[in-house]
């Protein structure tokens, strides 16, 4: 059980850089889970299944609350509570890069880096070709690399 | 395999071991392969976010029976599949724990002082409020509207209690997590006191209803009842 909720949790909270939404997500998830156990055919893919229903859920909501863009530097205590986990404060400025990518970017670096996902398995759950990911995940760390290096930079001219 | 090929193929995936040839003879591959695992660990790492305790949805009504049959009714063969199961029936379990159960109280306020056990994690003490969204689905329109003079609500969940869904509300008090249950349909003569190993707390006729307003021992909880008690409206 741990598992599963912890990959939709997570999942969530990345797609919708929102703790709280990422709670709300998670519970409806569940809930239209429970309504629909029966379309779930292959216990194999019950992971993905999950994370189709958290992916839909999270389009749903904000289709629902229409939200607003946030800016890294105005954020709500939710959103800033995904960027300062304790006790990895010296992971901040990369989760705050994470944050600033693009959602075309960001979500299928989480689905390789923290589900573990192959190239074939995010183009099925994205809608994308192979190729399409590809890129997209070759872009995804290079920004995030070049962000670093400028973090870095900036944090010696302070110094 | 050039080195523009395998920067490419490595940055969109470092943990691919082809193009071991290329690397062993070219340095300045093997050092990029080098950072971009590097810099995969760490982003591993940062998405590796904490994750809170699950808060159980609002299942749709089912009798207490069907949860238990549910694992043999439908098609999962498979550990994962029976793990899938488990996640939701647990849910249901605990969402329905009371509905159809054999539980029995000696009052409505033995009742509440035995749920506060079943849901420890609802009174964390943490400054997050819940969204409006959130408490509009656990406080219908239908049942109350409630204002934000009670307090910052930091926990909202439908419990059940005397076989009834209603509104588990938490707010932050002076000594810690205060517990609101919100009972529309428990009228109540008087106030009753609440009194639990580490908790006191009152029912409150409000109406007709009832409220209960439970916190630490130590908890003084006069000016909290008053709000709670002027930020609701039943809607029945």
């Amino acid at each position: 059980m741990g598992v599963y909720h912890q990959d939709m949790y997570r999942y969530a909270a990345w797609l919708s850089r929102d703790r709280t939404v990422a709670e709300d997500v998670v519970q409806e998830s569940l809930l239209r889970a429970w309504k629909s156990l029966d379309s779930l055919r292959d216990a194999a893919a019950a992971k993905h299944w999950l994370l189709t229903i958290v992916r839909r859920e999270n389009a749903r909501y904000f289709e629902r609350r229409r939200l607003e863009t946030v800016d890294v530097d105005d954020l709500t205590p939710s959103q800033e509570a995904l960027l300062a986990e304790e006790p990895d404060h010296e992971l901040d400025d990369i989760r705050a890069a994470i944050y600033r990518l693009d959602e075309d970017y960001r979500e299928p670096l989480v689905l390789q880096s923290l589900m573990g996902y192959s190239t074939k398995e995010i183009g099925e759950l994205m809608g994308l070709k192979q190729g399409a990911v590809l890129t997209r995940l070759h872009r995804a760390r290079l920004k995030l690399r070049e962000d670093m290096e400028e973090e870095l930079a900036s944090g010696q001219t302070q110094s | 395999m050039n080195c523009e090929d395998y920067k490419l193929a490595i940055a969109a995936d470092p943990s691919r071991e082809d193009g071991e040839a290329h690397v062993a003879g070219c340095a300045e591959c093997r050092a990029y392969r080098d950072e971009m695992r590097a810099l995969e660990r760490r982003i591993g790492r940062a998405l590796e976010i904490v994750v809170p305790e699950l808060r159980m949805p609002d299942l749709p009504d089912i009798d207490t029976a069907d949860v238990v049959s549910l694992p043999a009714r439908r098609r999962f063969t498979a550990p994962v599949g029976l793990a899938v199961a488990a996640t939701i029936v647990l849910a249901a379990f605990v969402g329905l724990r009371m509905i159809g159960s054999n539980v029995t109280y000696p009052s409505l306020a033995d009742e509440i002082v035995a749920h506060l056990d079943h849901e420890p994690y609802a009174v964390r003490v943490i400054d997050e409020p819940v969204s409006d969204r959130r408490l509009a689905k656990v406080v219908p329109a239908d049942v109350a509207s409630m204002n934000h003079d009670a307090g910052l609500i930091t926990y909202a969940q439908t419990c059940v209690i005397n076989g009834k869904k209603i509104p588990h509300l938490v707010i932050q008090g002076e000594r810690g997590p205060v517990t609101i249950l919100l009972l529309p349909d428990e009228a109540i003569d008087d106030a009753v006191e609440l009194e639990g190993e580490n908790v006191n707390g009152i029912l409150l006729p409000v109406g007709g209803g009832s409220i209960a307003i439970i916190g630490e021992r130590d908890e003084q909880l006069e000016t909290i009842q008053q709000n709670v008690v002027n930020s609701v409206t039943w809607s029945t």
